[in-house]
């Protein structure tokens, strides 16, 4: 849009009174509810830190924590080496290395045989999980993560894994639809507006 | 002069050109989406994607369209044709031929390796509609191998069939057919004859969907990733235009660029896989001085310097040079090398290394008839040979020793006859395979008082020799290049220098003493075209676009440059 077109409304700063103009209000004001938060601790309930690591925060159900590879109902990593994630983050953390799958998984063309997350250069932005079209790559409420070393913190496709086990009940898969049986994998992968699928997303 | 009208706007055909509609329109920057017509192979008009509005003027100004679509690859464009590209119609009709192309498609774009450069992708993006109709069952075909290195997935197959095309009019050995008819046709091949052509690399390229696939690719990497180099095929002396396909410090493929004087839109099996060389973990990793029967690694600063004392001392004994030079140098790196033997001493003789030649010449040589199944008055057939000579420089470098030496080049076996009248042997390498120099050649050289050798692979004469300095290989340098019908063709750099070693213009500029800082190749070309009389059609170093022509004048080819890719991207450069 430029600057010139007329469908930007310009507004005007508010013309300041000679009291205002002395700061002196706004003070009183952010004192006022700094004074609010110290009565409210001391005597009521309106406590704002808590005791961790004794109590625990709960993170609100949409928060993004570390990553977690998805498995199907077979076990294996639901990932399929399409790499869009990887080209959706906006900082280059995560390494694949793609490989045309088993053999023995005829339902399967392509698997990823090593999935690496730098969690220390991860923004936490949630791209990946966002680019992901089979829903293998989603971002849990762990939040306090430590490590002893910068090695420590590069996940790879066991840890990444790992994280599924521990998580999943917890957190079932956000989308809810676990891969259904099915001997045309494809559909896997079509748009949800497309014939089939359709149908299927209307059962679940 | 024949004007033709397109979209309503007048647009004057160039001389001599025999146009379809499709490369009319793309001539004068319009783009008419295809499929199964390619500009090297005939035109069967069975994809229906090229379908626009086609009419004529006649003399008294009145335009007369014909009733129903026509497609725009058979349609020849002549003096009053009228073309209408964007009517409601055309564009209903291109979004109609979309959903019927993916009626049965899997859409596993995913997991496929086109997707990135796929025309049904791009098309359905431009052209297309995003809403599916067809609700039964979709129709799978099973996915197939056609050889060792290329597999074909049917069930992304459009039956656009170029690829059958390409085997039975451009090498004529028509492996690949069409099976069954209708929702039910695939291609396929005879059983136990598989697509093992010297060219059969090409039908991966030529397919427009994810079809026909490299395995040698597979599931690799995804084509976004990829920066591509324009570049020179070192595999023979025909020097094929390809893309050098680069991530992360490793080359991915090869990829063929068109050039209609060269190899039209073609490139060979072995050029394709021959980037393998580039990525070999085992090149020479820096500079090394035998001392006392051991190579020691040296810092450049320490080579450098005591190999211009070690010469210099030489050099005042009066002894002589035999200086060696690979056909894999470029003209740059051979015309620099050639200047620095020659600063050092006149007391010199200048040798072409070893030329492997293999076999004989394999032409292709497509006619208008041969194989051909659709009409071909749009074509101009165009040979491609593989050459029996395995490098992509000897002309060039002769060309180079024959001006400095002032006669005739001495070829690799007499110069191994004069090592024993030059206690100081210079070799200047670059081959990618290690095995360009056998151990009797080796040893031959090893009796000289003093080998240099500059080479990127760890070979028998490394292991000798007294100095030995790694330099870029074929990939990690850029310059140019003499072919065997004497045309100059620019290469870029496809790779980053690997640590620990320098490029051989820059060796040979500090080795002279005129500078340090990253030697361009053009420059030097410059100084070359000014001195050596076969060069002197490069002026200033510039090169164009299909190379130079260095003996002869170039036939003009009115639609050179029509690049056959679909992307949205070339088109909006063009
Ligand atoms: S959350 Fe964002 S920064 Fe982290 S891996 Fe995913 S896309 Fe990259
Ligand atoms: S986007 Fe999903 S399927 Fe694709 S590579 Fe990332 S995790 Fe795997
Ligand atoms: S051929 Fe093209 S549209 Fe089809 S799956 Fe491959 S990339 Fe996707
Ligand atoms: S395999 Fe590719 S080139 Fe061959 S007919 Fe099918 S889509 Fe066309
Ligand atoms: S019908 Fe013209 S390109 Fe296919």
């Amino acid at each position: 849009m430029r600057s010139d077109d007329p469908s930007l409304k310009r507004l005007k700063p508010p013309k300041l009174t000679l009291f205002e103009q002395s700061y002196l209000p706004q003070i009183l004001g952010g004192l006022f509810v700094t004074g609010r938060h110290i009565v409210n601790a001391a005597v009521g309930t309106g406590s704002l830190t808590m005791e961790y690591p004794e109590v625990q925060h709960q993170p609100s159900a949409n928060y993004r924590g570390v990553h977690r590879l998805n498995k199907d109902e077979q076990g294996r990593v639901k990932c399929v080496a399409c790499m869009l994630c990887a080209t959706a983050c906006p900082v280059h953390c995560i390494d694949i290395v793609g490989a045309t799958a088993p053999e023995s998984w005829t339902d399967r063309e392509k698997y990823c045989q090593s999935f690496v997350i730098d969690e220390l250069r991860c923004i936490y932005c949630g791209m990946c999980e966002e680019a992901c079209p089979v829903d293998a790559i989603e971002l849990t409420s762990f939040y306090d993560l430590t490590g002893l070393s910068r090695e420590e913190m590069i996940f790879d496709k066991t840890k990444l894994l790992s994280v599924y086990d521990l998580t999943k009940t917890a957190e079932p898969m956000k989308s809810g639809i676990v891969a259904p049986e099915s001997s045309h994998t494809n559909e896997l992968y079509t748009t949800p507006t497309m014939g089939p699928v359709i149908e299927r997303q209307q059962l679940v | 002069m024949a004007t033709i009208i397109i979209d309503g706007q007048n647009y004057d055909l160039p001389e001599g050109a025999k146009f379809n509609a499709i490369q009319a329109a793309r001539h004068f920057g319009i783009e008419i989406p295809y499929y199964c017509w390619h500009p090297a192979l005939s035109v069967v008009a069975n994809c229906r994607m090229c379908e626009i509005e086609v009419g004529s003027k006649d003399a008294s100004g009145e335009i007369k369209m014909l009733p129903r679509l026509t497609p725009g690859c058979q349609t020849p464009v002549r003096d009053g044709t009228v073309l209408v590209t964007d009517s409601v119609k055309v564009l209903e009709h291109r979004k109609n031929i979309m959903e019927l192309l993916l009626i049965n498609h899997p859409l596993d774009c995913p997991v496929c390796d086109q997707a990135g450069e796929c025309g049904l992708q791009d098309y359905s993006y431009s052209h297309g509609r995003a809403e599916h109709r067809f609700v039964e069952e979709r129709n799978v075909k099973p996915r197939k191998e056609v050889s060792d290195l290329i597999v074909l997935n049917t069930d992304r197959c459009i039956m656009c069939t170029r690829c059958v095309r390409f085997t039975r009019e451009i090498t004529g050995t028509a492996e690949l057919q069409v099976m069954r008819r209708g929702d039910h046709g695939e291609i396929a091949i005879f059983p136990d004859h598989p697509l093992d052509n010297p060219l059969a690399g090409n039908v991966v390229d030529l397919c427009p969907v994810g079809a026909l696939l490299d395995k040698d690719f597979l599931h690799n990497q995804r084509v976004w990733f990829l920066s591509k180099h324009d570049t020179i095929c070192t595999g023979c002396s025909t020097g094929c235009n390809i893309s050098s396909e680069e991530n992360a410090g490793k080359v991915w493929r090869h990829k063929p660029r068109h050039n209609p004087y060269v190899n039209d839109y073609w490139i060979c099996d072995e050029g394709r896989y021959g980037y393998k060389s580039a990525n070999a973990p085992d090149l020479l990793a820096g500079s090394y001085i035998l001392d006392g029967g051991d190579h020691h690694g040296a810092t450049s600063d320490r080579f450098f310097k005591r190999l211009n004392e070690d010469l210099t001392h030489r050099i005042l004994d009066k002894q002589s040079v035999l200086a060696i030079f690979s056909p894999f140098l470029s003209v740059e790196e051979a015309f620099s090398a050639a200047s620095w033997v020659k600063h050092l001493t006149n007391r010199n003789t200048m040798a072409l290394g070893p030329v492997s030649v293999l076999g004989q010449d394999q032409t292709y040589s497509p006619d208008k008839l041969t194989g051909r199944s659709g009409d071909t008055s749009f074509l101009v057939p165009r040979p491609f040979t593989i050459s029996a000579e395995k490098s992509p420089n000897k002309a060039g470098v002769s060309f180079v020793i024959n001006h400095f030496q002032g006669s005739n080049v001495v070829s690799f076996e007499d110069a191994l006859k004069l090592v024993p009248s030059n206690p100081i042997v210079i070799v200047f390498g670059g081959s990618p395979n290690s095995d360009w120099i056998t151990p009797e050649q080796s040893a031959e050289i090893r009796k000289a008082e003093r080998v240099i050798l500059f080479d990127t692979t760890i070979n028998v004469l490394a292991d000798a020799a007294d100095y030995v300095a790694g330099m870029a290989t074929f990939a990690e340098k850029a310059g140019s290049y003499v072919n065997r019908d004497n045309r100059l063709q620019h290469f870029d750099a496809a790779l980053p220098l690997r640590d620990g070693v320098w490029t051989l213009l820059d060796i040979l500029a500090i080795l002279r003493g005129v500078g340090r800082s990253p030697i361009e190749s053009r420059t030097i070309l410059a100084e070359a075209a000014e001195k050596i009389l076969a060069l002197a059609k490069a002026v200033g170093g510039q090169v164009p676009e299909f190379g130079l022509n260095l003996t002869g004048q170039d036939a003009l080819i009115p639609d050179a440059g029509f690049q056959d890719d679909w992307t949205m991207a070339s088109l909006a450069k063009a």
